[in-house]
């Protein structure tokens, strides 16, 4: 009998229940965008410049389900935070090293702000002139709006690239 | 630390969230929406789940019925006889961690104690992530390459190698340096590719069959070797959280209900020997890490084949009281070991 349900009244109500908590006004304002939309949006900001980065292979997409495979026990603290869509890719800096940059779209910047507060290091850094940003050895974190993104280097070259990629990432979600 | 609250020890994933598909996500808190939505999106999640739960339950007992599971096969017991008067566990501090591998297995009465000549025997350590080993989310290659090295010498006929990665294997096979130094201590690495898995019976509570890495069908001894390490949703990863790593497929079903998930994978597989990693431990943002400043040197090995008792230990290397990890109390439960790791016959050396 469950089984009958119509999955359509499910899928609305998917769409609609999951948002995050956000101000009348600026919903009613801003309408948002599809999920098409948002992930062709997503997957934009791996194109054109990227401080002298390039991605190597592609850039993955994961949904909720999805993020299981690529964060495992990570997942449910995204998720809980109203997490919509992850892209994430293996870059390689202007010199040839090797970088993993993941953004996550957090639906809105309220769950952006959650999140980065969440996984924020004890001993991480603030950066100097870019606000909502930390700094640990071999990783750069920053939220941009709707964006939580995690940038990892795995050597001192590739790391000294990070920020160069922070900034064009960044500038890309204004 | 992360400065999200650790969920309970008995906290699970939400069912409706993870399980199904994204058509059950969150229960948002208030919002624009208004009231009307809101209860609706209340029934229709108490709905999707029960249709999911319908659902599951349905593809269990298909996938148990359909394959006849009395057909597929079992794992061994892979678990030594403890010698008269010999150790139980031993932990070992120092800044050379091959050498701490060889005093912990030496401790335990030396690796002839669990590897017969002839025997064929799998290693498990921590591959999961495209991480380096500075970075401590994989078992640490010296561990790993004195591990063979101790296994080739007590006369093993074959010495696999192998974890389900999380991320893409070669990248994690090759980034964390496990591969290259296994390979040059002996072992034959076996990458989890489609044709690496052989379906078997799980016979869990929850788990009835999965596809498992072929080398723990066929080997007669299964080490493991994981690292200690912050989980986001399970307050911990170490020994008994280390099957994950036997299982192909999705994760996200193994997380539904991750202790007991933990516990059924851990009651199948029976280690003959599990020596914990502790060199570097990551004691935030696990599992996956990335940041430097998550990671502290600890210099330290533990062995046994007690992993409850281990998983306690290195539990409270995390800071954390081996009571309040739910797969510990649930793997003390099962029968499949003791946190009182202070009641063994446990000896400490070095530092």
């Amino acid at each position: 009998m469950l089984a009958l349900i119509p999955p359509a009244f499910i899928g609305w109500m998917v769409r609609d229940g999951r948002r995050a908590p956000a101000p009348a006004a600026a919903a009613a304002a801003q309408p948002r965008p599809s999920g098409a939309e948002a992930d062709k949006t997503l997957l934009a900001l791996f194109e054109g410049d990227l401080g002298g980065a390039k991605v190597k292979d592609k850039v993955g997409l994961y949904d909720e389900k999805g993020l299981f495979d690529y964060i495992d026990g990570a997942a449910p603290i995204f998720i809980e935070r109203h997490y919509r869509k992850l892209a994430a890719a293996e870059m390689a800096s202007a010199g040839g090293d090797d970088m993993v940059c993941d953004v996550y779209d957090m639906a809105e910047p309220a769950n952006a702000e959650a999140i980065f507060n969440a996984e924020k290091s004890a001993t991480a850094k603030p950066v100097a002139d870019f606000p909502d940003a930390i700094s640990g050895p071999m990783s750069f974190v920053f939220r941009s709006g709707r964006y939580y993104v995690k940038l990892t280097a795995f050597d001192k070259k590739a790391e000294a690239a990070l920020p160069g990629l922070a900034k064009a990432l960044k500038g890309k979600m204004k | 630390m992360s400065s999200n609250g650790p969920p309970g020890p008995y906290d699970q994933v939400p069912e409706a969230r993870v399980s199904k598909s994204s058509h059950t996500t969150a229960t948002a808190p208030s919002d624009a929406a208004g009231v009307d939505r809101r209860a609706a999106l209340r029934v229709g999640v108490t709905a999707a789940m029960a249709v999911g739960s319908v659902a599951l339950g349905f593809g269990l007992r298909e996938r148990s019925g359909s394959k006849k599971t009395r057909d597929l096969p079992t794992l061994k017991d892979h678990r030594a006889e403890k010698p008269a008067g010999a150790n139980d566990m031993a932990i070992v501090r120092g800044p050379d961690p091959a050498a701490n591998v060889r005093r912990a297995v030496e401790a335990l009465g030396g690796m002839g104690r669990f590897v017969k000549r002839g025997e064929r025997v799998v290693i498990k350590p921590n591959i999961g992530w495209n991480r380096t080993p500075e970075q401590a989310a994989n078992t640490n290659p010296d561990v790993v390459a004195e591990v063979v090295r101790l296994v080739v010498a007590a006369g093993a006929s074959k010495v696999w190698l192998t974890d389900a990665s999380v991320n893409t294997p070669e990248q994690c096979f090759a980034r964390s340096g496990i591969e290259k130094a296994a390979k040059a201590a002996g072992a034959t690495v076996i990458r989890p590719d489609a044709s690496a898995f052989r379906e078997v019976n799980v016979s869990g509570k929850l788990l009835h069959t999965g596809d498992v890495l072929f080398p723990f069908v066929e080997a007669d001894r299964v080490i493991n070797v994981p690292i200690v390490k912050q989980h986001g949703l399970s307050l911990a990863s170490m020994a008994l959280k280390n099957w994950y790593g036997v299982l192909g497929g999705q994760r996200v079903k193994l997380h539904q209900n991750i202790h007991l998930s933990i516990i059924d994978l851990a009651a199948m597989v029976k280690p003959t020997l599990t020596i914990l990693d502790a060199t570097r431990i990551l004691t935030a943002n696990g599992p996956t890490g990335g940041s430097l400043a998550d990671v502290k040197q600890m210099d330290t090995i533990a062995a046994g084949s007690d992993e409850v008792a281990l998983d306690a230990f290195g539990a409270t290397l995390l800071g954390l009281n081996p009571n309040d990890v739910g797969f510990i109390v649930e793997g003390m439960k099962a029968g499949l070991g003791t946190p009182q790791w202070h009641n063994l016959k446990t000896v400490e050396l070095g530092g």
